[in-house]
């Protein structure tokens, strides 16, 4: 009986902490980000005139057959392009990365991108997303937070 | 087999037969079906805090790694200490030995075995007979793995 208890209570306590810890200010997207397809819409900001070239890179993307959720953001130097490979493509990552880098860089030969399958990276691209859409932030401080995001690419173990 | 026989006295026969009759045969596909579910089990917890990390710390799906192998090596380490794992191991068999877990427990099962002749000799002496080696063969092995590697890069220029 006294057994009993005590696995009831390790049980709840886990729970708790758990449910505790699923607290955060996030908005409903973000939180489901890493599990279910968000589709954010893509982002602007850089002061170019182009409005539409973060939503025409994103139709691109999202036409590839292995990929099934995108997002953009167009930097003042860089776009960042996110995306999440579908669950049976997921052995060949690098070889679909390396043939949408090459598509983007024909396509766009003037534009800079950071391309990544990271769950880390679409997960804050969709964060910022709805901070600003909030009106949480600034735009520089978006751009802040876009720079330390593409910098997350470039991080290893 | 029958070569075997030939060098047995027939006693050893006769006792090879009647052991025959009572063994218990072992549950192979039984065991298969509990070790893949229990080491699924420990892959989707593993993966849960894969997850932790990434949503409420800065780590990337890349970096995730070390510190998810920490956790799981950890939590594997006080579940042996409570005796529960030695639980799960009896019913799961491999399913629990193969993750990383089981290395955990390796490290904290022979800690506690060898309690009793010391903290040095006993703890300290058998606490990595089983993990060192695995250990050790991970160390080596990325050694020779990294060695040719950068020989390869140097000459092909992959």
């Amino acid at each position: 009986m006294k057994k009993r208890w005590k696995y009831t209570l390790v049980v709840f306590s886990l729970l708790l902490l758990l449910v505790g810890c699923t607290n955060q200010n996030d908005n409903k997207d973000s939180s489901m980000a890493l599990i279910k397809t968000t589709q954010p819409t893509p982002m602007k900001l850089s002061n170019k005139n182009s409005d539409s070239l973060p939503a025409k890179v994103k139709k691109e993307v999202a036409n590839i057959k292995e990929i099934y959720d995108v997002a953009v953001i167009e930097g003042n130097k860089t776009i960042l392009v996110a995306y999440k490979v579908k669950h049976l493509y997921r052995f060949r990552m690098k070889s679909i990365e390396k043939r949408l880098t090459k598509r983007l860089k024909n396509e766009y030969p003037d534009e800079k991108f950071v391309v990544s399958s990271d769950y880390k990276i679409f997960l804050e691209a969709v964060r910022l997303r709805e901070a600003m859409d909030a009106g949480k932030i600034s735009k520089d401080q978006a751009r802040k937070r876009f720079n330390n995001i593409v910098k997350l690419k470039e991080e290893l173990t | 087999m029958a070569n075997k026989n030939k060098t047995k006295t027939p006693e050893q026969i006769q006792y090879d037969q009647l052991q025959k009759k009572h063994e218990l045969k072992r549950p192979i596909l039984k065991n298969c079906i509990r070790a893949f579910f229990i080491g699924g089990l420990i892959c989707l917890v593993g993966q849960a805090v894969t997850y932790f990390y990434i949503y409420f710390f800065n780590f990337t799906e890349q970096t995730a790694g070390n510190p998810t192998v920490a956790t799981m090596v950890f939590i594997a380490m006080i579940l042996t200490g409570f005796g529960v794992y030695d639980r799960i191991g009896q019913f799961a068999g491999a399913g629990s030995a193969v993750p990383v877990t089981g290395f955990g427990n390796a490290v904290i099962s022979s800690a506690i075995e060898h309690r009793t002749e010391g903290y040095v000799l006993g703890v300290g002496g058998n606490m990595f007979k089983l993990a060192g080696s695995v250990i050790l063969f991970g160390v080596f092995s990325a050694f020779i793995v990294a060695l040719v590697k950068t020989i390869l890069t140097m000459w092909g220029g992959f």
